[in-house]
């Protein structure tokens, strides 16, 4: 057993209604700087849709993660055949065009114009050219299912349907979507570190975040083509690229990241887990389907004893294990099952999980394909308007029971809640539901709590970061807290 | 300071300073410099005693020309030749219309120092400049096919040197030609008027290109005997090289260029896909 600690994050998709708040203020603390304005290191997605850049999930046309033949993981992105040929130009990066180019408006026609018969307008003007521009595209264009006949209609996730069904998601009346926010990930087995030619990403040992050294990074992109999410960019003034560093500089002085701060609906919990990092190589060549139990098998129980053990082993402090203990995410993924990974069949393991949406529902089906709209507000989860196939080809890497779980066990923690608030359903109904389930009444109560009581502590549990232990050993704690803070030391410059 | 050491060391001296009177006595005012001035730059068109060249045998010049006259010429030769100079005029016809060249680095001064040094090697019996002494031996076909392969370079020169093609043409150089930087060699037989001055000229090329070439990494006799018949076959066989071989050059760079845009195209034809796009044109379903 080789234990360590992974910062991992939980986002409850029920919860989120689409406000963009987290994108704002991750744009707002990281990427208002020249060269980033097309970088949403946080984006809200509406599903179905094709996402930010286009159709991002669509591994033929990005070539990203991982692809195993069974003994032997390898990028779907390098390769010596495939990357010397392309050395000077990878076709398989997203364009600005996938993404979108940047503008502003020219406001300053608003008050410079001649006096005339009508209102002066600020044009769009491209902040990449300077000139005046047709917005065509944007990082949240098909929002609210915006644009749906050509967005959502070619969402990647739709290959899991039936003809019947993709039609009928789409005809009116049943339309359906939800909110899915992204950020970086920061995988246990990240393609983008695996990627880079300079060895510029890195994975940081003591809390698993996923870095990119500006000093070393060349320009290579390769980490942009290999990351299956897309959530690495490159920024064309510096010639470096830059991702989510999960606000590291504020976990570590104890405050939970921006877009976690800043989330309205209260979404997002984060928490480290201690996992078994020697189980990787093993489980990474598993079927799509036996990823999801096993990554959750990954994740160790920080009450086992021998998990302690190992952890001490690892020289892991009793001050980081003591939050792995109290970590929501541990809850949400191991004790209650509801957490899911986004496209685990990339095989990069992602260590941000999914509480899947509980959607409207149906009344009534045939071939597949629901009939109407229901007075019963909790019918059946099969009923559901968005397809569990869709979900599980989202959240469950092709395996749609464990997506059948998580929305069961919700549901029928609804019930149990009616039961105890409303009083419309009977004791006996909501214990035959959350039997079926899997649930107890108690752990029906503790999700209910996380889910819709947890203050900003229990959501967000950031474990000791103990820098000022890790600089004590590398100069004196005075002359460090002179030298850093926000910024660079040395700004990133082009070149070698 | 014992007397009988200090005898010996007088002895000694005097020993030296004798042998080197009797060396100047030798060569006077002759310096290695001149010599090697001389075999450097003369020394592939005469000889002292070794007979005619592309120019005339140098043994006893002195005595037949005025010094003034040798320095004059020498200092300028075509000068002197088209200023109607007689003796000069029946040279140029000598030598077959070849005009001398005027040798760079020539003073009034080294001039003297050149007529001085032919007066001294004109005396001695045997001058060391009597010429390369090559075989006389008949140049066979294989002599011809080593030749061809020094001069294509297919076989490297012994002395390291670089070669001929990278410079020069001739008639029977297949495909593109050679090199362009020379004078096409197809004739070079007849103009230099046979085996020895065109052995000479390859012994010490003096021309200002090929000087500081050859001048560390020289021929050697065989390498010079198998190219004398090389450039006597192709000679012979008459014909210079075509022009059409620079402009077929150039044609087949140009066709090349394209084909390989062509190709490049065709392997990098993804290179510009996009995602979007298509997929708001529509013509991605």
């Amino acid at each position: 057993m080789d234990v360590r600690s992974q910062i991992a994050m939980v986002f409850h998709l029920d919860k989120c209604i689409g406000c963009h708040t987290c994108s704002i203020a991750c744009k707002n603390v990281w990427t208002d700087r020249e060269g980033t304005e097309y970088m949403w290191w946080n984006n809200v997605e509406t599903k179905p849709g094709t996402g930010y850049p286009t159709k991002w999930e669509d591994q033929n046309e990005y070539r990203g993660g991982w692809e195993s033949d069974g003994s032997r993981l390898s990028l779907r992105s390098t390769g010596k055949a495939r990357i010397v040929p392309n050395i000077f130009h990878n076709p398989s990066m997203p364009s600005m065009d996938d993404y979108y180019e940047p503008w502003t408006y020219d406001y300053k026609a608003l008050f410079d114009s001649a006096e005339g018969d009508d209102q002066p307008v600020a044009r769009p003007i491209s902040m990449v050219t300077g000139k005046p521009l047709d917005i065509e595209a944007g990082p949240n264009w098909d929002d609210d299912l915006g644009g749906s006949p050509i967005y959502a209609a070619n969402d990647p996730n739709l290959a899991a349907l039936t003809p019947n069904q993709r039609l009928q998601l789409m005809s009116i009346e049943r339309l359906v979507f939800f909110y899915l926010p992204r950020i970086c990930n920061h995988c246990l087995n990240p393609a983008c570190v695996a990627a880079c030619p300079s060895g510029a990403l890195y994975k940081r040992g003591e809390d698993g975040i996923v870095l990119v050294n500006q000093q070393v990074c060349r320009a290579w992109r390769a980490c942009v083509a290999a990351c299956p999410y897309k959530k690495t960019y490159y920024n064309w003034a510096t010639g470096k690229s830059e991702k989510c560093i999960l606000c590291f500089p504020r976990l570590e002085t104890g405050q939970a990241p921006a877009c976690f701060h800043s989330c309205v609906g209260r979404i997002r919990y984060l928490g480290n887990v201690l996992y078994d990092a020697s189980m990787l190589p093993e489980i990474a060549h598993l079927r799509d389907e036996e990823l999801v139990l096993a990554q959750r098998r990954m994740i160790l129980d920080p009450h086992d004893p021998a998990v302690l053990e190992g952890a001490r082993r690892n020289g892991i402090h009793d001050g980081i294990v003591d939050s792995a203990q109290r970590s929501p995410v541990y809850r949400f993924v191991k004790e209650f099952g509801l957490g899911l990974p986004p496209h685990v069949e990339y095989r990069t393991f992602p260590m941000l999980f999914y509480v899947p949406p509980l959607l409207p529902v149906m009344s009534s089906k045939e071939n597949d394909v629901a009939d109407n709209c229901t007075d019963d507000l909790f019918a059946d989860i099969e009923k559901a308007r968005v397809p569990i196939a869709y979900l599980g080809s989202l959240f469950g890497g092709g395996n749609e029971g464990v997506v059948r779980y998580a929305l069961r066990k919700q549901w029928a923690v609804r019930l149990a809640r009616r039961h105890l608030t409303v009083g419309d359903v009977t004791r006996e109904a909501a214990a035959r539901a959350l039997a079926e389930a899997d649930c107890s009444w108690e752990q029906a109560d503790a999700i209910y709590r996380l889910t819709a009581l947890a203050g900003m502590e229990e959501r967000c549990v950031i474990p000791p970061f103990q820098r000022e232990m890790a600089i004590e050993m590398m100069e004196d704690p005075h002359l460090h807290r002179s030298s850093v803070g926000f910024g660079f030391r040395a700004a990133p410059v082009r070149g070698v | 300071m014992h007397p009988t050491h200090t005898i010996r060391c007088l002895a000694a001296a005097a020993v030296l300073v004798t042998a080197a009177a009797s060396a100047r006595a030798q060569d006077p005012d002759v310096s290695e410099e001149t010599i090697q001035f001389f075999q450097l730059n003369c020394a592939s068109c005469h000889t002292v005693g070794g007979g005619k060249l592309t120019g005339p045998d140098l043994k006893g010049v002195a005595e037949r020309r005025e010094r003034a006259w040798i320095a004059t010429f020498v200092l300028d030769p075509r000068a002197v030749i088209d200023g109607g100079d007689p003796v000069a005029q029946e040279l140029f016809r000598g030598a077959n219309g070849v005009y001398m060249p005027s040798v760079p680095g020539l003073t009034r001064d080294r001039v003297e120092k050149l007529i001085d040094l032919l007066v001294v090697e004109s005396a001695k019996e045997r001058s060391r400049f009597v010429g390369l002494q090559l075989s006389d031996r008949a140049l066979t076909e294989a002599d011809v096919a080593r030749g061809r392969r020094l001069f294509e370079g297919s076989q490297p020169l012994a002395g390291g040197a670089p070669a001929c093609l990278s410079c020069h043409t001739t008639g029977a150089v297949p495909g593109l030609g050679g090199g362009r930087l020379g004078p096409d060699l197809s004739d070079v037989y007849a103009r230099l008027e046979g085996r020895k001055p065109l052995a000479a000229w390859l012994a010490a090329p003096p021309s200002p290109t090929m000087q500081p070439v050859f001048k560390e990494r020289p021929l050697d006799g065989e390498e010079v005997l198998a190219l004398v018949a090389y450039l006597a076959d192709t000679s012979a066989a008459g014909g210079a090289a075509t022009p059409r071989a620079g402009l077929g050059f150039l044609f087949a760079g140009i066709g090349g260029v394209l084909a390989s845009l062509v190709g490049l195209d065709f392997v990098w034809r993804r290179r510009f896909r996009a995602v979007r796009r298509p997929l708001v044109r529509g013509t991605r379903a």
